[in-house]
């Protein structure tokens, strides 16, 4: 047993005793978080940091009431805290914690080593090395790379017990093009040693210097070829939206290029669990397949009380309850369609390289709007480049209008892990 | 600044001090707490509660933190023995407010109410300093854009809703705009507090970097960042490095008058230091805003409505693109104007400008400079802090409707 796993375990004990005896029935959720981060910027002055988290939530339920609340801390202190606030903010509610008949794992989690602060430095040097350098007038202004495990323990009243441990790395650039806006890069992998500096900062070259200067497009409806780094933030707000909305929202056209799924047993996708964030086996649920749009995320709670399969429930952070949501979502790629085929199919349209900024959404009218650099393409050729468009639609247009999909998929960590090949979409609106 | 003798800080610093610990610059404890109440309809559905405690110090330019608040974090975050550390106490937790007693009936459009409260202290050699802040109310409205208020919320600050009324597109171009205070208080906060921060301006991320004294606008418009203004979110007693708060001028009648810094960026830009904050225990302290107060010489005694062609009540968010100085304002609220009067609701659009342009086009000021929701949670690199502002009306032309 490692040192992690005595104190998730003591965490768990001293909330289980806090709370056994209380009329209740419960659920302890403990986790522990290490990472290194190391950022360096325009001055080259390196900057680390060491953090390690640990906290604790409880939910609790009984006579018709139910609580949650969360601690962070010392590991026998912090779960005793949790217990108390959890008991100390019940209110009447339906029981949200799912029977042990439910619960178990499925798959075992991958061994991730903490990481090696020398290592990330190398890494980092070296890709800051290779975009300085050149003829190309790009200079990095600020590159961070953050590398982390977590090991997660989840316990019920009834007996239940599951561990499980997590590990990534994320590496982000901002850049300074010789002109036009500064521009932002993402990387991740589950491991340090998969970031690949050569290949990152070949990416990062290529695409600052695609649309550093051009003129503002006329407001227009347009075909749209959306990189990964553009279409994996458009993703995961399209899911985060199906989720929530209403079933008739959810019985809309979809177009048959469409596969996506919350592939949360893996293999694919950046982060694999064998739980969901209420301890239901994972499992491979799919999302949108064969012009439908499929399951519904569900906690066990929603699930019971509105139908379909509970197994969709995501823990962010110990400081939330379960909740209903994404956790490793996987656009399936068409290995046939390279992306010289889908800038051929394109023809006339816009091809967006990298978002500047995040996605907004308006989930009472099902739309998104989001900030990149584009090149205008007509009769296949590029014809013009645009520093900073902005992309909006709707999620109705999104779902039907997607042409077709690439090989060439990328994996991102944003509130979920998202991997998408690049996205071929029918009439969104430019301006 | 307030010295807390009976906790025990001040030995504990002392004793820090005593164990010599290499390129030890400062160590920081926190603690929070907050109080979620789930909304439906005006109604509490669910509550939830959470407690959070941390540390963290800076050595040798590492900053090592950690969750817990006792001599064993504190001792490993030094890399010396618990032993030589003596027992100290920090605040309770306290009970959270009643929402009820704050609000006998929440608007039905909210769907959620966060109270926070948190308790800090910096200790930089022999000095221990306690840091307080106000009470934050955090709303969140059924669209779930999100307002900050200090608590208690007040349901009387938030922009009008236009749900229910007919909704225009906005006419792509070039419109003259007018601002209510909560969006002209973004509006600075993007043009005049993100850019003064000494971070941004050493790195060149700045358009006023190696600007200052210089007269940025006609419009005679004056912004003091005040963090000792306890009834905005972003108030603080001393800042996260120790420094005791005080107001910082930054804009004086459009001349560029100041900038923020902490201790790291003080020097170089030879201003004093004072505004360094932290998102939490976990973030090292950088220059940021608190509450951003602007007034205006010869402002307007009403709103200019018959001079705009859009009235703005809320924005969504505000960027700056600071290479090429592209001010980008996502609007939530607004209205169509004719002849001062307002017609049509308008759907959400992005107003764009550069910032030559805002600043050049800035033509009116108008009373009242009044509290609004926004700005609210400031993201800096994906580190959030509350702030706050105080702004009047502004009119503003070469603004670009997208």
């Amino acid at each position: 047993m490692r040192a992690s796993d005595d104190l998730l375990m003591a965490a768990i004990h001293s909330a289980s005793e806090e709370l056994s005896g209380k009329g209740v029935r419960f659920e302890v959720f403990a986790r522990l978080g290490e990472s290194v981060r190391l950022s360096c910027g325009a001055s080259g002055t390196l900057e680390r940091r060491s953090s390690r988290e640990f906290g604790v939530g409880c939910r609790v339920s009984g006579g018709g009431r139910a609580g949650f609340g969360a601690a962070s801390g010392g590991g026998a202190r912090a779960g005793r805290a949790a217990a108390r606030a959890a008991l100390g903010v019940m209110l009447p509610a339906g029981d949200p914690i799912p029977p042990r008949s439910v619960l178990g794992a499925n798959g075992t989690s991958l061994s991730h080593d903490f990481p090696d602060g020398e290592k990330l430095a190398a890494i980092l040097g070296d890709v800051v090395a290779r975009v300085s350098g050149g003829r190309h007038g790009v200079t990095p202004v600020q590159a961070r790379v953050l590398a982390g495990t977590s090991a997660a323990a989840l316990a019920t009243g009834e007996g239940f017990h599951a561990l499980a441990t997590a590990g990534g790395a994320v590496m982000e650039l901002l850049v300074a093009p010789p002109e036009g806006p500064w521009r932002h890069f993402h990387f991740a992998a589950q491991a340090v040693l998969d970031l690949d500096p050569a290949a990152i900062a070949e990416r990062v070259l290529e695409t600052a210097l695609l649309a550093t200067r051009g003129r503002q497009p006329e407001r227009q409806l347009a075909d749209v070829l959306l990189a990964p780094p553009v279409a994996a933030p458009i993703v995961e707000a399209l899911v985060q939206y199906l989720t929530a909305a209403s079933d008739k929202n959810r019985e809309v056209r979809v177009s048959g290029a469409w596969h996506l799924t919350d592939d949360r047993l893996g293999p694919e996708g950046l982060l694999p669990i064998p739980w969901d964030g209420e301890g239901l086996p994972a499992r491979r649920i799919e999302l949108i397949r064969r012009e439908k749009v499929g399951e519904r995320l569900a906690t066990w709670e929603l699930a019971h009380r509105l139908g379909g399969r509970p197994g969709g429930a995501v823990r962010p952070s110990y400081r939330h309850p379960p909740a209903a949501g994404p956790a490793n979502l996987v656009v399936h790629p068409d290995p046939s369609t390279t992306q010289s085929n889908l800038l051929g199919r394109l023809a006339n349209g816009f091809y967006l390289a990298v978002p500047a900024g995040t996605v907004r959404v308006d989930a009472a009218e099902g739309r998104f709007g989001v900030h990149a650099a584009a090149v205008a393409l007509q009769d296949g050729k590029p014809a013009a480049a645009h520093p900073l468009v902005e992309l909006r639609g709707s999620f109705r247009r999104l779902l039907a209008g997607l042409l077709a999909v690439g090989a060439d998929s990328e994996s991102f960590s944003l509130g979920c892990a998202v991997t998408t090949p690049s996205l071929l979409v029918r009439r969104l609106e430019i301006a | 600044m307030e010295r807390d003798q009976p906790s025990g800080l001040a030995e504990l610093a002392a004793a820090v001090t005593r164990a010599r610990v290499p390129g030890l610059e400062d160590l920081y404890f926190e603690r929070r707490a907050e109080s979620l109440w789930h909304l439906a309809a005006g109604r509490v559905v669910a509550r939830e509660a959470s407690l959070h405690e941390g540390a963290a110090a800076r050595r040798d330019g590492l900053l090592l933190s950690g969750d817990g608040l006792d001599r064993t974090v504190l001792a490993g975050l030094l890399g010396i023995a618990s032993r030589s550390l003596p027992s100290f106490s920090v605040p309770h937790f306290p009970e959270p407010p009643s929402l009820g007693d704050a609000l006998s009936e929440p608007p039905a459009g909210w769907t959620g109410v966060r109270w926070r409260w948190s308790w800090a202290a910096a200790l930089t050699g022999r000095k221990a300093v306690t840091i307080t802040r106000p009470q934050l109310a955090e709303v969140t409205l059924a669209d779930g854009q999100r307002a900050l208020f200090c608590w208690p919320p007040d349901a009387g600050t938030l922009p009008e809703s236009p749900v229910g009324r007919t909704v225009d597109d906005a006419r792509p171009g070039k419109a003259r705009v007018l601002l209510a205070p909560a969006a002209a208080a973004v509006l600075l906060h993007e043009l005049v507090g993100h850019p003064l921060e000494g971070d941004l301006l050493l790195h060149g991320a700045s358009p006023w970097s190696g600007r200052i004294g210089e007269c940025i606008m006609q419009l005679p418009l004056s912004v003091t960042d005040d963090p000792t203004r306890f009834d905005l979110p972003g108030g603080f007693s001393s800042d996260d490095e120790g420094t005791a708060a005080a107001p910082r001028p930054l804009l004086a009648e459009g001349v560029l008058a100041g900038a923020l810094a902490d201790r790291r960026t003080a020097e170089r830009l030879g201003v004093e230091p004072g505004n360094a904050r932290r998102a939490g225990v976990h973030s090292p302290p950088r220059p940021r805003i608190s509450n951003l107060l602007a007034t205006a010489n010869c402002a307007l005694p009403e709103p200019p409505r018959t001079d705009a062609a859009i009235e703005v009540l809320a924005l969504a968010s505000g960027t700056l693109e600071p290479a090429s100085g592209l001010l980008l304002l996502r609007v939530r609220t607004a209205f169509s104007l004719r002849r001062g009067t307002r017609r049509r609701v308008l759907a959400p659009f992005t107003l764009v400008g550069t910032v030559a342009s805002v600043t050049g086009g800035l033509l009116a000021a108008a009373q009242p400079s009044d509290r609004g929701a926004e700005p609210g949670w400031c993201a800096k690199d994906g580190e959030v802090v509350p702030t706050g502002g105080l702004a009047p009306w502004l009119l503003i032309e070469g603004l670009e409707v997208r």
